[in-house]
């Protein structure tokens, strides 16, 4: 599943890019992430992602890999993480760009999303929505931290 | 196989709610299994403790009272379905009854069972909410009565709360001047599309008074569509029915269809719009049937 | 053939008495246990079969109390004090009930996967409703599938069953 989102925040670019790299304060804009770690700086991260759809719960055990990156302008990452209990996998595609207008900073992203195993079982279009509302909530969270903070 | 759990059997309401207090997320109301069973082989869920709650007593009438229809939560498809008190009085949810799944699930799977698992791809709660419906919640010490619209919250998700227990569904009768149909759409083993119109034309027998209509299967969560009601409340009965285009055209967008293996979201919505219009020609039929 | 029962020392066991095709049968069963595998694994009645395992196809339908179930979703302790039948019922001391004559006779059945589910849902059929519709017939028996004989021919040994059984429709 393929999802692109942009989001118009009112801070200057490096202001958002230092927020990204922020980890704490970035994983706390992913709802359901949580124990955030660096393993390598700037390079590979670990995360426990907890998603609820009605009584069916997922704890995917995440590994974030930073592919490429572009100061100030551009991220690409991939995570993965199984949830044995359940017997899924989650794969997540993520290419982050970030572009100027003025004060103002447009950060847009394609995201990837495949959910493998088990859960996929619960419906691809109820996967979709939620995967959809996370992201969705993902970029009100960071555009609402930091137009917050300045 | 199903992993093991420890098997409650409360006799009382009271008793349902102190257990479900106490356990919390390890346990979970169990009455036909139909598709909570299938969630717990998938591996999808697990429970500790399931609650049986099909000893208590009481939930499992219909009656009539006063203009209400009250339908036990542990009511099977199967005892609705042939149901004389509904046949006289709800024909439109007898005939969705006879057509939930097949026969072996509506001989154990209860009408209580069916919304609180609130499965999107499932019949009753469209026609539910068409027919402004009420639900019954029960906990040891108090009871409320939830209107159908508050509730389905989204996809496997209610309003009742974790220690309540839905114990009645309530329907008031519609009147002899009603129209009530519901159909829908599948060709999986679950319904892809379900629309379901209610109406009540007004003394004259010239304008449509009163107009509910609901979609559901499509989206996450069955909902009425007030805007699809605005195209047809208040007109003749031959301007809502050249309306009833738009209406489904309106019903079909607000319907959140997805698209997925039932169908593209584009498919969905103009099924919507078709199903709509057949069944507000099916409930205009009755209704004019039942005037001559 | 029985098998040994491996339990936890602190498993919950439900003992569980009921007729099963026509016998009185007591056993001790776990909660979690679902009446398709104790047919089956305990009980050596493998008429019945696991097919899609979510209540679709049919080919688990077992009678309790003459209504059709479907065993794979059914937990066992459900059929205390009730009774059960499986295909393996069916025959009255070697004599073919007529339903199973009339498959026969009418090609209604090429693999027989499907047919222990379809005959025992048949019979739950004619018991309610003696000489059904060809509509009929088909919405009773909707949640039974075949992948073999396309139909055609089990629908015609169910109503050769019932003609025979109660004679014609008028």
């Amino acid at each position: 599943m393929q999802f692109e989102k942009e989001v118009e925040i009112q801070v200057p670019r490096e202001k958002v890019w230092n927020f990204i790299w922020d980890v704490d304060r970035f994983v706390a804009c992913v709802p359901g992430c949580k124990e955030a770690k660096t393993i390598e700086a700037g390079k590979l991260y670990s995360a426990t992602m907890i998603e609820k759809v009605g009584p069916f719960r997922v704890e995917f055990p995440t590994t974030i890999e930073v592919l490429e990156r572009e100061d100030l302008t551009r991220i690409k990452a991939q995570a993965s993480g199984a949830d044995n209990k359940i017997g899924s996998r989650m794969k997540l595609s993520l290419d982050v760009k970030l572009r100027e207008q003025g004060e103002k900073t447009v950060l847009g992203f394609v995201a990837g999303v495949d959910i493998l195993g088990k859960l996929a079982a619960l419906g691809h279009g109820i996967i979709k929505r939620k995967a959809d509302q996370v992201l969705d909530e993902f970029a009100q969270a960071v555009k609402k931290h930091l137009e917050g903070d300045s | 196989m199903l992993r093991p759990f420890r098997l409650e059997e409360p006799e009382s309401v009271k008793e349902v709610s102190e257990l479900l207090g106490r356990f919390g997320e390890s346990a979970k109301v169990y009455a036909g299994g139909t598709e909570l069973l299938l969630a717990m082989k998938e591996g999808l869920v697990h429970y500790e403790r399931l609650i049986n709650v099909k000893n208590v007593k009481g939930l499992n009438e219909v009656t009539s009272d006063n203009g209400m229809l009250r339908i036990g939560a542990l009511c099977t498809h199967r005892q609705l379905e042939t149901s004389p008190l509904l046949q006289q009085k709800l024909a439109a949810l007898v005939r969705l009854e006879q057509n939930v799944a097949n026969v072996r699930v509506r001989q154990v799977g209860t009408l209580g069972g069916n919304l609180c698992f609130a499965e999107p791809h499932a019949d009753p709660g469209i026609l539910l909410l068409a027919l402004g419906a009420t639900m019954v919640a029960e906990r040891a010490s108090s009871k409320r009565e939830i209107p159908a619209e508050e509730f389905f919250v989204d996809a496997y998700e209610t309003c009742v709360e974790p220690d309540e227990v839905l114990t009645e569904i309530r329907v008031p009768v519609p009147a002899r001047n009603s129209g009530v149909a519901y159909l829908k759409f599948g060709y999986l083993e679950r319904p892809s599309v379900g629309v379901a119109v209610a109406f009540q034309v007004q003394e004259s027998g010239r304008s449509i008074h009163d107009i509910k209509v609901a979609v559901g299967c499509a989206g996450p969560a069955p909902k009425r569509v007030p805007e699809a009601e605005e195209q047809l409340k208040g007109k003749s009965l031959d301007e809502a029915t050249i309306n009833i285009s738009k209406a489904g055209e309106i019903a079909g967008r607000a319907a959140q269809a997805i698209s997925d293996l039932h169908g593209s979201q584009e498919y969905k919505e103009h099924i919507v719009g078709v199903l709509l219009k057949r069944a507000f020609q099916n409930a205009l039929s009755q209704y004019r049937a039942v005037q001559s | 053939m029985s098998k040994v029962m491996l339990r936890r020392a602190d498993a919950q066991t439900i003992p569980l008495s009921f007729t099963l095709n026509g016998r009185l049968q007591e056993l001790a069963v776990e909660p979690h246990e679902l009446l398709l595998d104790v047919v089956r694994e305990r009980l050596g009645l493998t008429g019945a079969k696991r097919s899609c395992d979510v209540e679709v196809c049919g080919a688990c339908t077992l009678l309790v109390d003459g209504r059709p179930i479907s065993a794979c979703t059914t937990l066992a302790f459900e059929v205390r004090d009730r009774s059960v039948l499986t295909i393996e019922g069916l025959a009255d001391d070697g004599r073919l009930h007529p339903l199973q004559e009339a498959f026969i006779e009418h090609g209604g059945f090429q693999c027989g996967f499907c047919t222990p589910g379809m005959i025992l849902a048949a019979k739950a059929l004619l018991d309610e409703n003696p000489n059904p519709t060809e509509d009929e017939l088909k919405h009773f028996m909707h949640g039974n599938i075949c992948r073999c004989t396309g139909y055609k021919k089990i629908i015609e040994s169910i109503m050769a069953a019932a003609k025979f059984m109660h004679g014609s429709r008028a």
